[in-house]
């Protein structure tokens, strides 16, 4: 049995280690609150943007805007490269949210590698990037410190060349794969087809309805320029979407954390007593025997 | 006279969501305006001021600097990068809107010949509302 000193140290470090998860837990719920209101905020607005360009390219795909030749808004049947781009966090302690995200990458490399397709991929954030490098995965291109701190322009200069590649015919189809807040206590795994723009769920009935014009002398432009637009906010929301739910993970497992350690402390201190005891019975007897012996 | 639904929304909130009798956007070739029933059209707009017309005939201006609008027969949606609203119910409150509008002018990086009248075309809303 452990001696009375050891066990005294063992609770000291575990409730220190109690404190600090405590008080990770606190950041991470005031962290949670702003990340959470932005994330709010913006869901309306990415939602309508793709429900947008869904309808372009719905429409497009249904016939009913002739004469465009866009590559974003046409579904490529037999890919042959694609770009993945990953958003993790910079940080760990968030229990199984990284982790998720890396897992989905990995099962659509190992999905596309069996149909000969090459994958590139864009990471962001650190974890995830030490996790690809550790295990001598090729990074094509990666980016730290954006997922902590998400901004508008870093995002659309890591995005860019993603999107050129593709307009450019180096690339057929560009994935975002993150980790979403969902609530509170659950976080939701995206893999999102960014472009070609998705028009699957687009009802061909629902064209015969209205008629739409794009209305512009050059239409490409205008598509060009939405296509980038919508690209670079989808990106933007996808880290801004990923730190909420970063916060609400790690507030989960620093909660569990501290439960943890309470309940250890208290099986440390149970256990702290017995030998205390134990050392009192034994003191007693050896006492009792003495004065027994001389008598 | 009919109402179109009008839907205003920026990355950060929406900014008006209601009836409203006419709206007029800055589109890529000039302004244009939308009644109810208009037929369906999406397309992109430029900086510029959005004007509405309200129920109570009152006019609301929004400026924007980015846009996309989507028309149809019921209902227009405006997705804009950043905008501000010039109103408020005392004139602190429009002056600080205004200062807010300037900001985002000056923001827009090209050297559009439209800005200057967007500029003009502020002054001139913020003064109706006082």
């Amino acid at each position: 049995m452990a001696s009375l000193k050891d066990i005294q140290r063992q609770i000291k470090s575990v409730s220190n280690t109690q404190k600090t998860t405590r008080a990770m837990k606190l950041v991470s719920t005031a962290k949670l609150r702003r990340a959470e209101e932005l994330a709010k905020r913006s869901r309306l607005y990415a939602a309508k943007m793709n429900q947008v360009l869904a309808e372009i390219a719905g429409r497009i795909k249904c016939n009913k805007v002739g004469g465009i030749d866009n590559r974003c808004f046409i579904d490529i049947e037999n890919p042959k490269t694609i770009d993945i781009v990953f958003v993790t966090a910079d940080k760990g302690l968030c229990g199984g949210f990284n982790i998720q995200t890396i897992k989905a990458v990995k099962k659509l490399l190992t999905e596309y590698k069996a149909k000969n397709v090459k994958v590139r991929l864009r990471g962001i954030g650190k974890k995830g990037i030490e996790f690809f490098k550790y295990n001598e995965i090729e990074l094509y291109d990666s980016v730290a410190d954006l997922s902590s701190k998400p901004d508008k322009e870093r995002a659309d200069a890591f995005i860019e060349s993603s999107i050129e590649d593709f307009k450019n015919e180096k690339t057929d189809a560009l994935y975002v794969v993150y980790n979403g807040y969902k609530n509170m206590i659950t976080q939701e795994l995206h893999v999102n087809k960014l472009l070609p723009v998705d028009a699957s769920q687009f009802d061909c009935s629902e064209a015969e309805k209205s008629m739409l014009e794009v209305e512009s002398q050059d239409e490409e432009k205008m598509l060009d320029s939405l296509v980038n637009k919508y690209a670079q906010y989808a990106i933007y929301y996808a880290l801004i979407d990923s730190v909420a739910a970063e916060h609400s993970a790690r507030m989960q497992a620093m909660d569990a954390a501290t439960n943890n350690a309470k309940e250890m402390v208290k099986s440390l201190k149970v256990q702290f007593n017995k030998a205390r005891q134990a050392a009192i019975t034994t003191e007693l007897i050896e006492i009792i025997s003495g004065v027994e012996s001389m008598k | 006279m009919d109402m179109l639904k009008l839907e205003i929304l920026t990355p950060n909130g929406v900014i008006y969501n209601g009836n409203a009798l006419s709206v007029t956007l800055p589109g890529e070739e000039g302004e244009f305006g939308v009644l109810a029933e208009h037929s369906s059209l999406t397309t992109l707009l430029e900086a510029g001021v959005i004007d509405i017309e309200k129920e109570d005939k009152s006019v609301e201006s929004v400026l924007i600097n980015w846009g996309v609008v989507q028309v149809d027969e019921k209902k227009v949606i405006v997705l804009v990068e950043g905008a501000v609203a010039i109103r408020g119910e005392s004139e602190g409150a429009v002056a600080k809107a205004l200062n807010n509008a300037k900001e985002l002018i000056d923001s827009i990086k090209d050297n559009n010949p439209a800005i200057a009248s967007v500029t003009a075309r502020l002054e001139a809303a913020a003064q109706n509302l006082l």
